[in-house]
């Protein structure tokens, strides 16, 4: 078991099957599996096995996440690559039992991206489950989002896992108010994921902690959870906001659950960790890939190859995930590329970094509103 | 006697050149290296710096200035690159493989403005230029310089 280790060289060469995060072996053999999608056929690249012990009605769920929308007029690519993302899971429907959309459907949170994001949603037919990303939020502290979605936490019991979604991006601490800022100047600090005025924003806050032990409460501790959330459920770079401030007190109460899986987004990166009875898994976004953290990835992570910024479909994509009979979970990448993971120091996302030193920025530090 | 006198001209001209650059030479070097520097003048060194560190921060995360327009796309620098990162200020000159040729930093800015934020390349010599390479330099301090690599 990994507890937020991290060990940036371990990583570069933990390309081999782990005891516990290994290659689906009947994709390691090289067969090309048909999605449907809107752009035909293509490899399907990766798939990770995560073992566990209760047993399970298997069936499958696609994820989207991050699709950043802005209007249509200003940014079509991201449309373009949502529409490819919705258009490949509605074209394997019957496979899914339902779909997650994980949260930043929208860039600034405003009306009109939302209202998009909603219309290009219609493509799926699917049930859909949704949970907020801050982009959705700080314009008006979800007014938006929860009338087209609904509110979040919500739970159900689908086969014999309990589902659970949170929010990990609606509580932070109020950074708007003493400074007086503008809506559109909150979502603005917001949208940078390197500024440094709205702090440590993700969490789940005690009213929703509670919440979340009450709703286990019930449950056998040996039956396997799957917990959605925007943000991971551990400490991986709080300076981007790529954990959630209060995991100390969440794995306090999901630490009787032997069989915990956290599916998150934000991150735009394959990613991998386990701390006690629960794995976190990182999902692509449609939108572009974000880097990996400067001071490395969990050890258990097999980071992605780098990819070409020249083209806009490289390193994004979607998940194709299952639970299956023996309550094991099974994750497939669905990156529009041939080769998700680098297996070499010159082509891994975090392994070039080796002579990279880093430093947050300064600029915002001062803001005082002029 | 013809020999004579270009031999006079031209040792006028070059004395006259030489006066000349002396004391252009003099004046450029009045200011620099004379003295000791003080904390103050050390501070004030900086403080220029900064000043660009600051406008290339803010460029770089979507800030614009006249005249320029670094993204057509609603993409800032910043959205690939948090905190700079991946930007491998220290690599540089290498060979630039999406340029499939030899490449400064500057070349790569300009490239990431024209292709993925589809803008308008700027002056490579320019104020946004400077103050782009000044934020990327100075959040990338401490890296190790390995230029060529890849």
């Amino acid at each position: 078991m990994t507890d937020n280790k991290h060990d940036r060289d371990q990583v570069v060469g933990n390309v081999d099957i782990t005891r516990r995060t290994f290659l689906h072996k009947s994709l390691l053999t090289g067969g090309a599996v048909a999605t449907g999608s809107a752009v035909g056929v293509f490899q399907t690249l990766s798939s990770m096995e995560i073992a566990s012990a209760a047993m399970s009605e298997p069936f499958s769920f696609a994820w989207v996440s991050d699709t950043h929308l802005y209007p249509r007029e200003l940014n079509q690519r991201f449309i373009d690559k949502t529409v490819r993302a919705f258009s490949e899971v509605q074209a394997m429907g019957d496979k899914f039992d339902f779909m997650v959309f994980g949260g930043d459907l929208a860039q600034l949170g405003h009306p009109v991206e939302i209202e998009l994001g909603a219309e290009l949603l219609q493509e799926v037919t699917i049930p859909k489950h949704f949970i907020p990303g801050e982009h959705d939020w700080y314009l008006d502290l979800g007014e938006s989002w929860n009338k087209h979605f609904g509110e979040t936490p919500w739970t159900f019991d689908h086969k014999g896992v309990r589902i659970i979604g949170v929010d990990s991006v609606g509580r932070a601490p109020d950074y708007w108010s003493a400074r007086g800022m503008s809506n559109e100047e909150r979502m603005a600090h917001m949208s940078g994921l390197d500024g440094s005025q709205a702090g440590p924003w993700s969490g789940l806050g005690s009213e929703q902690r509670q919440w979340l032990s009450s709703t286990l409460s019930d449950w056998p501790k040996d039956a396997p959870v799957i917990i959605f959330s925007h943000t991971p459920f551990y400490e991986y770079f709080p300076p981007w906001n790529f954990w959630i401030r209060d995991w100390r007190e969440v794995q306090e109460i999901l630490a009787p659950w032997q069989n915990v899986t956290n599916i998150h987004g934000h991150v735009h990166q394959p990613l991998y960790n386990e701390i006690g009875g629960m794995r976190s898994i990182g999902m692509l976004a449609t939108s572009w890939p974000w880097p990996y953290a400067p001071e490395g990835v969990p050890e258990l992570t097999r980071p992605m190859l780098r990819v070409d910024p020249g083209d806009h479909f490289d390193g994004v994509g979607w998940g194709n995930l299952a639970m299956n009979a023996e309550a094991h979970m099974e994750v497939e990448y669905m990156m529009w590329r041939e080769q998700v993971f680098g297996v070499g120091r010159a082509d891994s996302g975090t392994g070039d970094n080796v002579n990279q030193k880093l430093s947050p920025r300064i600029s915002d530090r001062g803001w005082t509103g002029d | 006697m013809q020999s004579f006198k270009s031999k006079g001209l031209i040792a006028f001209i070059s004395a006259l050149l030489c006066v000349s650059l002396a004391f252009v030479f003099m004046v450029n070097r009045a200011s620099a290296h004379k003295v000791s520097h003080d904390a103050e003048t050390l501070k004030a060194f900086n403080d220029a710096f900064m000043e660009q560190v600051i406008l290339g921060d803010e460029l770089f995360h979507g800030a614009t200035m006249e005249g320029i327009n670094m993204s057509n796309t609603g993409m800032a620098c910043a959205m690939c690159h948090p905190f700079s990162s991946d930007v491998h200020p220290h690599e540089y000159p290498k060979f630039q493989e999406q340029m499939s040729e030899f490449a400064t930093l500057r070349d790569m800015i300009n490239w990431c403005i024209e292709k993925p934020n589809e803008g308008e390349i700027i002056d490579p010599d320019g104020e946004a230029m400077k103050a782009l390479e000044a934020y990327i330099y100075w959040s990338n301090r401490g890296s190790v310089l390995d230029p060529g690599r890849h």
